[in-house]
Protein backbone atom coordinates (compact mmCIF):
# COMPACT_ATOMS: atom_id res chain seq x y z
CA UNK A 1 0.00 0.00 0.00
CA UNK A 2 3.01 2.30 0.37
CA UNK A 3 3.10 3.14 -3.34
CA UNK A 4 -0.57 4.03 -3.27
CA UNK A 5 -0.03 6.46 -0.40
CA UNK A 6 2.99 7.87 -2.23
CA UNK A 7 0.95 8.40 -5.33
CA UNK A 8 -1.72 10.19 -3.36
CA UNK A 9 0.80 12.48 -1.68
CA UNK A 10 2.36 13.20 -5.10
CA UNK A 11 -1.08 14.10 -6.34
CA UNK A 12 -1.75 16.66 -3.64
CA UNK A 13 1.82 17.95 -3.32
CA UNK A 14 2.24 21.74 -3.29
CA UNK A 15 -1.26 22.45 -4.51
CA UNK A 16 -2.10 26.14 -4.68
CA UNK A 17 -5.71 25.65 -3.70
CA UNK A 18 -8.10 22.94 -2.67
CA UNK A 19 -11.63 22.89 -4.07
CA UNK A 20 -14.15 20.99 -1.98
CA UNK A 21 -17.26 20.11 -3.96
CA UNK A 22 -20.39 19.98 -1.78
CA UNK A 23 -18.58 18.77 1.37
CA UNK A 24 -20.46 17.62 4.45
CA UNK A 25 -19.88 19.85 7.45
CA UNK A 26 -17.84 17.21 9.29
CA UNK A 27 -15.67 16.71 6.19
CA UNK A 28 -15.20 20.46 5.87
CA UNK A 29 -14.35 20.68 9.57
CA UNK A 30 -11.24 18.56 8.96
CA UNK A 31 -9.93 21.22 6.56
CA UNK A 32 -10.93 24.23 8.58
CA UNK A 33 -7.45 25.30 9.66
CA UNK A 34 -5.84 24.59 6.27
CA UNK A 35 -5.24 27.46 3.85
CA UNK A 36 -6.68 28.11 0.41
CA UNK A 37 -9.84 26.09 0.83
CA UNK A 38 -12.62 26.88 -1.62
CA UNK A 39 -16.02 25.33 -1.11
CA UNK A 40 -18.04 24.81 -4.30
CA UNK A 41 -21.65 23.88 -3.58
CA UNK A 42 -25.21 24.88 -4.41
CA UNK A 43 -25.57 26.40 -0.93
CA UNK A 44 -23.09 27.53 1.66
CA UNK A 45 -24.29 25.02 4.25
CA UNK A 46 -20.94 24.73 5.99
CA UNK A 47 -20.49 28.51 6.47
CA UNK A 48 -17.25 28.49 4.54
CA UNK A 49 -15.34 31.78 4.24
CA UNK A 50 -14.46 31.17 0.61
CA UNK A 51 -17.42 29.95 -1.35
CA UNK A 52 -18.31 29.53 -5.02
CA UNK A 53 -21.94 28.95 -5.82
CA UNK A 54 -22.82 26.04 -8.09
CA UNK A 55 -26.13 27.03 -9.70
CA UNK A 56 -26.79 23.53 -11.00
CA UNK A 57 -25.68 20.18 -9.67
CA UNK A 58 -23.71 19.05 -12.71
CA UNK A 59 -23.85 15.27 -12.99
CA UNK A 60 -20.77 15.29 -15.13
CA UNK A 61 -17.80 15.67 -12.77
CA UNK A 62 -15.65 17.26 -15.47
CA UNK A 63 -18.21 20.01 -16.00
CA UNK A 64 -18.63 20.44 -12.27
CA UNK A 65 -14.90 20.89 -11.79
CA UNK A 66 -14.61 23.22 -14.79
CA UNK A 67 -17.45 25.25 -13.42
CA UNK A 68 -15.93 25.43 -9.94
CA UNK A 69 -12.52 26.46 -11.29
CA UNK A 70 -14.05 29.10 -13.54
CA UNK A 71 -16.03 30.44 -10.62
CA UNK A 72 -12.89 30.53 -8.49
CA UNK A 73 -10.99 32.29 -11.31
CA UNK A 74 -13.83 34.77 -11.63
CA UNK A 75 -13.63 35.55 -7.92
CA UNK A 76 -9.83 35.88 -8.14
CA UNK A 77 -9.23 32.88 -5.88
CA UNK A 78 -7.07 31.01 -8.36
CA UNK A 79 -5.19 32.24 -11.41
CA UNK A 80 -3.70 30.75 -14.53
CA UNK A 81 -0.94 28.24 -13.90
CA UNK A 82 -2.14 27.31 -10.40
CA UNK A 83 -2.26 23.68 -9.42
CA UNK A 84 -5.64 22.90 -7.94
CA UNK A 85 -6.71 19.78 -6.08
CA UNK A 86 -10.43 19.03 -6.30
CA UNK A 87 -12.15 16.73 -3.85
CA UNK A 88 -15.52 15.75 -5.22
CA UNK A 89 -18.15 13.10 -5.12
CA UNK A 90 -18.28 11.02 -8.32
CA UNK A 91 -20.78 8.43 -7.17
CA UNK A 92 -23.62 9.11 -4.80
CA UNK A 93 -22.46 9.70 -1.28
CA UNK A 94 -19.45 11.32 0.30
CA UNK A 95 -16.40 12.93 -1.23
CA UNK A 96 -14.74 10.00 -2.95
CA UNK A 97 -12.41 11.43 -5.58
CA UNK A 98 -9.21 13.48 -5.54
CA UNK A 99 -8.46 15.19 -8.86
CA UNK A 100 -5.54 17.43 -9.69
CA UNK A 101 -6.10 20.10 -12.31
CA UNK A 102 -3.82 22.74 -13.73
CA UNK A 103 -5.67 25.99 -14.27
CA UNK A 104 -5.24 27.33 -17.78
CA UNK A 105 -7.26 29.17 -20.34
CA UNK A 106 -8.57 25.98 -21.93
CA UNK A 107 -10.52 25.36 -18.76
CA UNK A 108 -12.23 28.66 -19.42
CA UNK A 109 -15.13 27.54 -21.58
CA UNK A 110 -17.44 30.40 -20.69
CA UNK A 111 -19.89 28.01 -19.10
CA UNK A 112 -19.66 29.76 -15.73
CA UNK A 113 -20.28 33.15 -17.24
CA UNK A 114 -23.15 31.77 -19.28
CA UNK A 115 -25.00 30.46 -16.28
CA UNK A 116 -24.16 32.97 -13.58
CA UNK A 117 -24.02 36.26 -15.44
CA UNK A 118 -27.02 35.76 -17.67
CA UNK A 119 -30.20 37.67 -17.21
CA UNK A 120 -32.37 34.58 -17.10
CA UNK A 121 -32.30 32.20 -14.17
CA UNK A 122 -29.57 29.52 -14.33
CA UNK A 123 -32.12 26.71 -14.16
CA UNK A 124 -33.95 28.16 -17.19
CA UNK A 125 -30.71 28.30 -19.19
CA UNK A 126 -30.01 24.71 -18.18
CA UNK A 127 -33.49 23.57 -19.20
CA UNK A 128 -33.21 25.21 -22.60
CA UNK A 129 -29.75 23.72 -23.03
CA UNK A 130 -31.00 20.26 -22.22
CA UNK A 131 -33.86 20.72 -24.65
CA UNK A 132 -31.51 21.81 -27.44
CA UNK A 133 -29.14 18.93 -26.70
CA UNK A 134 -31.98 16.41 -26.71
CA UNK A 135 -33.25 17.83 -29.97
CA UNK A 136 -29.72 17.62 -31.40
CA UNK A 137 -29.33 13.99 -30.36
CA UNK A 138 -32.61 12.70 -31.70
CA UNK A 139 -33.71 15.30 -34.17
CA UNK A 140 -37.34 15.71 -35.04
CA UNK A 141 -38.71 12.31 -36.09
CA UNK A 142 -35.20 11.13 -36.90
CA UNK A 143 -34.32 14.03 -39.18
CA UNK A 144 -31.81 16.62 -38.04
CA UNK A 145 -33.42 19.92 -37.17
CA UNK A 146 -32.19 23.36 -36.29
CA UNK A 147 -33.60 25.49 -33.52
CA UNK A 148 -33.06 28.93 -32.09
CA UNK A 149 -33.95 29.82 -28.52
CA UNK A 150 -33.63 33.37 -27.24
CA UNK A 151 -33.66 33.29 -23.45
CA UNK A 152 -34.20 36.29 -21.21
CA UNK A 153 -35.02 39.96 -21.76
CA UNK A 154 -38.15 38.79 -23.58
CA UNK A 155 -39.78 42.24 -23.72
CA UNK A 156 -36.95 43.73 -25.72
CA UNK A 157 -36.59 40.65 -27.89
CA UNK A 158 -40.29 40.81 -28.74
CA UNK A 159 -39.87 44.43 -29.77
CA UNK A 160 -36.95 43.54 -31.99
CA UNK A 161 -38.77 40.77 -33.80
CA UNK A 162 -42.00 40.17 -35.66
CA UNK A 163 -44.31 37.17 -35.88
CA UNK A 164 -44.00 34.97 -38.95
CA UNK A 165 -47.47 33.59 -38.40
CA UNK A 166 -49.80 33.32 -35.44
CA UNK A 167 -48.04 32.47 -32.18
CA UNK A 168 -48.82 28.91 -31.03
CA UNK A 169 -48.01 29.91 -27.44
CA UNK A 170 -50.46 32.82 -27.43
CA UNK A 171 -52.44 32.93 -24.17
CA UNK A 172 -50.66 29.91 -22.82
CA UNK A 173 -48.59 29.94 -19.67
CA UNK A 174 -46.14 27.13 -20.06
CA UNK A 175 -42.54 26.93 -18.95
CA UNK A 176 -39.53 25.14 -20.38
CA UNK A 177 -38.40 22.12 -18.37
CA UNK A 178 -41.88 20.67 -18.14
CA UNK A 179 -41.68 17.34 -20.03
CA UNK A 180 -44.97 17.85 -21.87
CA UNK A 181 -43.94 21.34 -22.90
CA UNK A 182 -40.62 20.00 -24.15
CA UNK A 183 -42.47 17.64 -26.46
CA UNK A 184 -44.59 20.56 -27.70
CA UNK A 185 -41.50 22.66 -28.32
CA UNK A 186 -39.91 19.81 -30.26
CA UNK A 187 -42.99 19.59 -32.47
CA UNK A 188 -42.88 23.32 -33.10
CA UNK A 189 -39.17 23.18 -33.91
CA UNK A 190 -40.05 22.33 -37.50
CA UNK A 191 -41.47 25.80 -37.83
CA UNK A 192 -38.82 28.23 -38.90
CA UNK A 193 -38.14 31.12 -36.60
CA UNK A 194 -37.07 31.63 -33.02
CA UNK A 195 -38.48 30.60 -29.66
CA UNK A 196 -38.61 33.47 -27.18
CA UNK A 197 -38.28 32.45 -23.54
CA UNK A 198 -38.66 34.90 -20.64
CA UNK A 199 -36.35 35.32 -17.63
CA UNK A 200 -38.45 32.97 -15.54
CA UNK A 201 -38.65 30.30 -18.25
CA UNK A 202 -42.07 31.04 -19.71
CA UNK A 203 -42.31 30.39 -23.43
CA UNK A 204 -43.51 33.72 -24.73
CA UNK A 205 -43.61 32.96 -28.41
CA UNK A 206 -42.52 30.63 -31.16
CA UNK A 207 -42.27 31.42 -34.86
CA UNK A 208 -40.55 34.78 -34.37
CA UNK A 209 -38.51 36.47 -37.04
CA UNK A 210 -35.67 38.32 -35.31
CA UNK A 211 -34.81 41.74 -36.67
CA UNK A 212 -31.66 42.90 -34.88
CA UNK A 213 -29.10 45.15 -36.44
CA UNK A 214 -26.49 42.68 -37.67
CA UNK A 215 -23.56 45.03 -38.16
CA UNK A 216 -20.52 44.37 -36.04
CA UNK A 217 -21.50 40.86 -35.08
CA UNK A 218 -18.50 38.58 -35.23
CA UNK A 219 -19.47 34.96 -35.47
CA UNK A 220 -17.35 32.22 -37.03
CA UNK A 221 -17.57 32.05 -40.77
CA UNK A 222 -19.53 29.22 -42.20
CA UNK A 223 -22.45 29.53 -39.86
CA UNK A 224 -25.79 30.37 -41.39
CA UNK A 225 -28.60 32.83 -40.97
CA UNK A 226 -29.92 31.21 -37.80
CA UNK A 227 -26.64 31.70 -35.96
CA UNK A 228 -26.26 35.19 -37.33
CA UNK A 229 -29.71 36.13 -36.08
CA UNK A 230 -29.10 34.52 -32.68
CA UNK A 231 -25.74 36.21 -32.26
CA UNK A 232 -27.03 39.58 -33.37
CA UNK A 233 -30.07 39.62 -31.08
CA UNK A 234 -27.82 39.06 -28.05
CA UNK A 235 -25.82 42.12 -29.00
CA UNK A 236 -28.89 44.32 -29.13
CA UNK A 237 -30.50 42.92 -25.98
CA UNK A 238 -29.42 41.26 -22.73
CA UNK A 239 -30.69 37.90 -23.90
CA UNK A 240 -28.77 34.66 -24.33
CA UNK A 241 -29.23 32.77 -27.60
CA UNK A 242 -28.96 28.99 -27.69
CA UNK A 243 -28.76 27.69 -31.22
CA UNK A 244 -28.91 24.14 -32.52
CA UNK A 245 -27.31 23.93 -35.93
CA UNK A 246 -29.13 21.91 -38.54
CA UNK A 247 -26.03 21.28 -40.64
CA UNK A 248 -23.39 20.20 -38.10
CA UNK A 249 -25.66 19.35 -35.15
CA UNK A 250 -23.73 21.40 -32.59
CA UNK A 251 -25.35 23.46 -29.85
CA UNK A 252 -23.90 26.93 -29.53
CA UNK A 253 -24.60 29.69 -27.06
CA UNK A 254 -24.22 33.38 -27.81
CA UNK A 255 -24.00 36.27 -25.40
CA UNK A 256 -23.44 39.94 -26.15
CA UNK A 257 -22.97 39.05 -29.81
CA UNK A 258 -20.19 36.55 -29.15
CA UNK A 259 -20.00 32.79 -29.27
CA UNK A 260 -19.37 31.65 -25.68
CA UNK A 261 -19.98 27.94 -25.74
CA UNK A 262 -20.04 25.17 -28.30
CA UNK A 263 -20.94 21.63 -27.39
CA UNK A 264 -21.61 18.46 -29.31
CA UNK A 265 -24.89 16.84 -28.22
CA UNK A 266 -23.51 13.40 -29.04
CA UNK A 267 -20.85 13.77 -26.35
CA UNK A 268 -23.38 14.58 -23.66
CA UNK B 1 -55.44 -35.72 57.77
CA UNK B 2 -55.79 -32.63 60.00
CA UNK B 3 -53.94 -30.26 57.68
CA UNK B 4 -56.10 -31.15 54.76
CA UNK B 5 -59.18 -30.82 56.89
CA UNK B 6 -58.16 -27.40 58.06
CA UNK B 7 -57.57 -26.38 54.45
CA UNK B 8 -61.00 -27.54 53.28
CA UNK B 9 -62.55 -25.77 56.22
CA UNK B 10 -60.72 -22.59 55.31
CA UNK B 11 -61.86 -22.89 51.70
CA UNK B 12 -65.40 -23.58 52.80
CA UNK B 13 -65.40 -20.68 55.25
CA UNK B 14 -64.64 -18.19 52.46
CA UNK B 15 -67.86 -17.34 50.65
CA UNK B 16 -68.19 -18.23 46.98
CA UNK B 17 -68.50 -14.71 45.76
CA UNK B 18 -65.10 -13.87 47.22
CA UNK B 19 -63.64 -16.64 45.09
CA UNK B 20 -65.48 -15.28 42.12
CA UNK B 21 -64.13 -11.82 42.89
CA UNK B 22 -60.59 -13.17 43.12
CA UNK B 23 -61.11 -14.98 39.84
CA UNK B 24 -62.37 -11.78 38.20
CA UNK B 25 -59.35 -9.92 39.54
CA UNK B 26 -56.92 -12.54 38.21
CA UNK B 27 -58.67 -12.60 34.87
CA UNK B 28 -58.56 -8.78 34.78
CA UNK B 29 -54.80 -8.79 35.44
CA UNK B 30 -54.28 -11.35 32.70
CA UNK B 31 -56.37 -9.43 30.16
CA UNK B 32 -54.59 -6.21 31.15
CA UNK B 33 -51.19 -7.77 30.48
CA UNK B 34 -52.33 -9.18 27.13
CA UNK B 35 -54.00 -5.94 25.99
CA UNK B 36 -50.94 -3.94 27.06
CA UNK B 37 -48.64 -6.17 25.04
CA UNK B 38 -50.95 -6.15 22.00
CA UNK B 39 -51.30 -2.37 22.17
CA UNK B 40 -47.56 -1.93 22.29
CA UNK B 41 -47.13 -4.18 19.24
CA UNK B 42 -49.93 -2.42 17.36
CA UNK B 43 -48.53 1.04 18.07
CA UNK B 44 -45.04 -0.06 17.07
CA UNK B 45 -46.38 -1.73 13.93
CA UNK B 46 -48.30 1.44 13.06
CA UNK B 47 -44.98 3.31 13.03
CA UNK B 48 -45.73 5.46 16.05
CA UNK B 49 -42.14 5.35 17.43
CA UNK B 50 -40.70 6.65 14.13
CA UNK B 51 -43.42 9.27 13.82
CA UNK B 52 -42.78 10.77 17.25
CA UNK B 53 -39.02 10.39 17.12
CA UNK B 54 -37.31 13.48 18.52
CA UNK B 55 -40.34 15.17 20.06
CA UNK B 56 -39.83 16.83 23.44
CA UNK B 57 -42.31 14.50 25.14
CA UNK B 58 -40.60 11.40 23.81
CA UNK B 59 -37.19 12.70 24.90
CA UNK B 60 -38.43 13.50 28.43
CA UNK B 61 -40.01 10.07 28.70
CA UNK B 62 -36.78 8.48 27.49
CA UNK B 63 -34.99 10.02 30.47
CA UNK B 64 -37.25 7.96 32.74
CA UNK B 65 -36.22 4.84 30.81
CA UNK B 66 -39.56 4.33 29.17
CA UNK B 67 -41.22 5.41 25.93
CA UNK B 68 -44.45 6.98 24.78
CA UNK B 69 -45.61 3.71 23.29
CA UNK B 70 -44.96 1.90 26.54
CA UNK B 71 -46.79 4.55 28.54
CA UNK B 72 -49.82 4.35 26.27
CA UNK B 73 -49.82 0.54 26.46
CA UNK B 74 -49.47 0.64 30.24
CA UNK B 75 -52.30 3.15 30.52
CA UNK B 76 -54.65 0.72 28.80
CA UNK B 77 -53.46 -2.02 31.16
CA UNK B 78 -54.04 0.15 34.24
CA UNK B 79 -57.48 1.02 32.98
CA UNK B 80 -58.41 -2.63 32.65
CA UNK B 81 -56.94 -3.43 36.07
CA UNK B 82 -58.94 -0.62 37.63
CA UNK B 83 -62.13 -1.84 35.99
CA UNK B 84 -61.35 -5.40 37.15
CA UNK B 85 -60.86 -4.18 40.73
CA UNK B 86 -64.19 -2.38 40.70
CA UNK B 87 -65.97 -5.38 39.20
CA UNK B 88 -64.29 -7.64 41.77
CA UNK B 89 -65.34 -5.36 44.61
CA UNK B 90 -68.90 -5.31 43.30
CA UNK B 91 -68.97 -9.08 42.97
CA UNK B 92 -67.50 -9.46 46.46
CA UNK B 93 -70.33 -7.22 47.57
CA UNK B 94 -68.26 -4.89 49.67
CA UNK B 95 -71.24 -2.73 50.49
CA UNK B 96 -69.51 0.03 52.41
CA UNK B 97 -68.64 3.09 50.31
CA UNK B 98 -71.02 1.80 47.66
CA UNK B 99 -71.80 5.29 46.43
CA UNK B 100 -68.12 6.15 46.14
CA UNK B 101 -67.30 3.15 43.99
CA UNK B 102 -70.17 3.68 41.61
CA UNK B 103 -69.12 7.27 40.97
CA UNK B 104 -65.51 6.18 40.54
CA UNK B 105 -66.61 3.51 38.07
CA UNK B 106 -68.38 6.08 35.92
CA UNK B 107 -65.59 8.60 36.23
CA UNK B 108 -62.75 6.22 35.39
CA UNK B 109 -63.36 5.84 31.62
CA UNK B 110 -63.57 9.59 31.21
CA UNK B 111 -60.34 10.10 33.14
CA UNK B 112 -58.74 7.45 30.96
CA UNK B 113 -59.88 9.18 27.75
CA UNK B 114 -58.74 12.54 29.14
CA UNK B 115 -55.25 11.22 29.87
CA UNK B 116 -55.01 9.61 26.42
CA UNK B 117 -56.19 12.84 24.76
CA UNK B 118 -53.65 14.84 26.72
CA UNK B 119 -50.75 12.55 25.83
CA UNK B 120 -51.75 12.41 22.15
CA UNK B 121 -52.20 16.21 22.19
CA UNK B 122 -48.75 16.82 23.66
CA UNK B 123 -47.09 14.37 21.26
CA UNK B 124 -48.92 15.75 18.22
CA UNK B 125 -48.08 19.29 19.35
CA UNK B 126 -44.40 18.38 19.68
CA UNK B 127 -44.43 16.72 16.28
CA UNK B 128 -46.18 19.71 14.67
CA UNK B 129 -43.56 22.01 16.18
CA UNK B 130 -40.78 19.84 14.77
CA UNK B 131 -42.38 19.65 11.33
CA UNK B 132 -42.94 23.41 11.12
CA UNK B 133 -39.39 24.10 12.29
CA UNK B 134 -38.00 21.68 9.70
CA UNK B 135 -40.13 23.18 6.96
CA UNK B 136 -38.92 26.68 7.85
CA UNK B 137 -35.34 25.47 7.81
CA UNK B 138 -36.06 23.74 4.49
CA UNK B 139 -37.08 27.00 2.87
CA UNK B 140 -34.16 28.74 4.59
CA UNK B 141 -36.25 30.79 7.01
CA UNK B 142 -35.10 29.52 10.40
CA UNK B 143 -35.37 33.04 11.87
CA UNK B 144 -39.13 32.66 12.23
CA UNK B 145 -38.58 31.04 15.63
CA UNK B 146 -41.92 32.17 17.09
CA UNK B 147 -43.98 30.07 14.76
CA UNK B 148 -43.11 26.48 15.83
CA UNK B 149 -43.86 26.96 19.58
CA UNK B 150 -47.05 28.80 18.63
CA UNK B 151 -48.22 25.80 16.60
CA UNK B 152 -47.25 23.46 19.43
CA UNK B 153 -49.07 25.33 22.16
CA UNK B 154 -52.15 25.78 19.98
CA UNK B 155 -52.41 22.00 19.57
CA UNK B 156 -51.70 21.36 23.27
CA UNK B 157 -54.25 23.98 24.28
CA UNK B 158 -56.99 22.36 22.22
CA UNK B 159 -56.02 18.93 23.61
CA UNK B 160 -56.16 20.31 27.16
CA UNK B 161 -59.61 21.74 26.46
CA UNK B 162 -60.88 18.39 25.24
CA UNK B 163 -59.29 16.58 28.19
CA UNK B 164 -60.76 19.00 30.74
CA UNK B 165 -64.14 18.72 29.04
CA UNK B 166 -63.89 14.94 29.43
CA UNK B 167 -63.35 15.09 33.18
CA UNK B 168 -66.17 17.60 33.52
CA UNK B 169 -64.30 20.78 34.35
CA UNK B 170 -66.04 23.99 33.31
CA UNK B 171 -64.14 25.12 30.19
CA UNK B 172 -66.33 27.91 28.87
CA UNK B 173 -63.85 30.61 29.84
CA UNK B 174 -61.06 28.72 28.12
CA UNK B 175 -63.18 28.19 25.01
CA UNK B 176 -63.90 31.90 24.86
CA UNK B 177 -60.16 32.49 25.11
CA UNK B 178 -59.57 30.00 22.27
CA UNK B 179 -62.17 31.72 20.12
CA UNK B 180 -60.56 35.09 20.74
CA UNK B 181 -57.16 33.64 19.87
CA UNK B 182 -58.44 31.98 16.68
CA UNK B 183 -60.18 35.18 15.69
CA UNK B 184 -56.97 37.15 16.22
CA UNK B 185 -55.04 34.70 14.04
CA UNK B 186 -57.62 34.86 11.26
CA UNK B 187 -57.72 38.65 11.48
CA UNK B 188 -53.93 38.98 11.35
CA UNK B 189 -53.69 36.48 8.48
CA UNK B 190 -56.36 38.37 6.56
CA UNK B 191 -54.66 41.71 7.20
CA UNK B 192 -51.22 40.41 6.32
CA UNK B 193 -52.17 38.57 3.14
CA UNK B 194 -54.77 41.07 1.94
CA UNK B 195 -52.55 42.52 -0.77
CA UNK B 196 -51.21 39.13 -1.79
CA UNK B 197 -54.69 37.69 -2.20
CA UNK B 198 -55.84 40.77 -4.10
CA UNK B 199 -52.76 40.53 -6.34
CA UNK B 200 -53.36 36.87 -7.02
CA UNK B 201 -57.00 37.52 -7.91
CA UNK B 202 -55.97 40.29 -10.29
CA UNK B 203 -53.14 38.09 -11.59
CA UNK B 204 -55.56 35.34 -12.56
CA UNK B 205 -57.50 37.85 -14.66
CA UNK B 206 -54.33 39.24 -16.23
CA UNK B 207 -53.07 35.75 -17.11
CA UNK B 208 -56.39 34.59 -18.52
CA UNK B 209 -57.39 37.66 -20.51
CA UNK B 210 -53.93 39.05 -21.23
CA UNK B 211 -54.81 42.72 -21.64
CA UNK B 212 -51.09 43.15 -22.12
CA UNK B 213 -48.39 40.62 -22.90
CA UNK B 214 -44.62 40.36 -22.84
CA UNK B 215 -43.14 42.96 -25.16
CA UNK B 216 -46.02 45.45 -24.99
CA UNK B 217 -45.27 49.00 -23.96
CA UNK B 218 -47.55 50.00 -21.12
CA UNK B 219 -47.99 52.56 -18.37
CA UNK B 220 -49.04 51.00 -15.09
CA UNK B 221 -49.20 52.72 -11.71
CA UNK B 222 -47.19 55.63 -13.08
CA UNK B 223 -44.43 53.44 -14.48
CA UNK B 224 -43.96 53.36 -18.22
CA UNK B 225 -41.98 50.67 -19.94
CA UNK B 226 -41.89 47.34 -21.71
CA UNK B 227 -43.53 44.36 -20.05
CA UNK B 228 -40.90 41.71 -19.33
CA UNK B 229 -42.83 39.21 -17.30
CA UNK B 230 -46.34 38.68 -15.94
CA UNK B 231 -46.91 36.21 -13.15
CA UNK B 232 -49.60 35.57 -10.57
CA UNK B 233 -48.53 38.26 -8.12
CA UNK B 234 -46.45 40.84 -9.95
CA UNK B 235 -45.74 42.36 -13.34
CA UNK B 236 -42.19 43.29 -14.33
CA UNK B 237 -41.92 46.45 -16.41
CA UNK B 238 -38.55 47.55 -17.70
CA UNK B 239 -37.61 51.02 -18.81
CA UNK B 240 -34.11 52.42 -19.34
CA UNK B 241 -32.43 49.68 -17.36
CA UNK B 242 -34.86 50.03 -14.47
CA UNK B 243 -36.95 47.01 -13.70
CA UNK B 244 -40.19 47.97 -11.97
CA UNK B 245 -41.93 45.17 -10.14
CA UNK B 246 -45.57 46.22 -9.87
CA UNK B 247 -47.98 44.21 -7.69
CA UNK B 248 -50.95 43.07 -9.77
CA UNK B 249 -53.58 44.56 -7.45
CA UNK B 250 -52.23 48.04 -8.13
CA UNK B 251 -52.31 47.25 -11.86
CA UNK B 252 -55.98 46.61 -11.42
CA UNK B 253 -56.71 49.52 -9.14
CA UNK B 254 -54.95 52.12 -11.26
CA UNK B 255 -55.84 50.72 -14.65
CA UNK B 256 -53.60 49.97 -17.58
CA UNK B 257 -52.46 52.30 -20.32
CA UNK B 258 -51.42 50.45 -23.46
CA UNK B 259 -49.14 52.58 -25.53
CA UNK B 260 -49.33 52.25 -29.29
CA UNK B 261 -46.93 54.63 -31.01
Amino acid sequence: MASLTNHLSDLVEDADAVLLFSPTSSFYGRFEDAEEIVVVAPDNDVDADVFVELPLPFDNVKDRIRFGIEGAMDAGLVSEGDEVVCIASVFDGGSDAVIRVTVDQTVHTGIYDLFVNSRAEPSVIRDVFELAIELGQKGQKGKPVGALFVVGDAGKVMNKSRPLSYNPFEKSHVHVGDPIVNVMVKEFSRLDGAFVVSDSGKIVSAYRYLEPGAEGVDIPKGLGARHMAGGAITRDTNATAIVLSESDGLVRAFKAGELVLEIDPEEY
Amino acid sequence: MPVSNAFTELVASVPNRIWLALFVLAFGLFVAAVVGAINRRLLTRAGVPEAIEGTAFERTVREFNTSTVRILAQLSSYFIVAVAIIVALTVADVNYLDQFWSSVASFLPRLFVAVIVMIVGVVVGDKAELLVAERLRGIKLPDLGVLPPLVKYSVVYVAALVALGQVGVQTIALIVLLAAYAFAIVLFAALATKDLVASAAAGVFLLLRQPYGVGDEVKIAGERGIVQEVDLFVTHIEADGEDHVVPNHSVFRNGIVLIRE
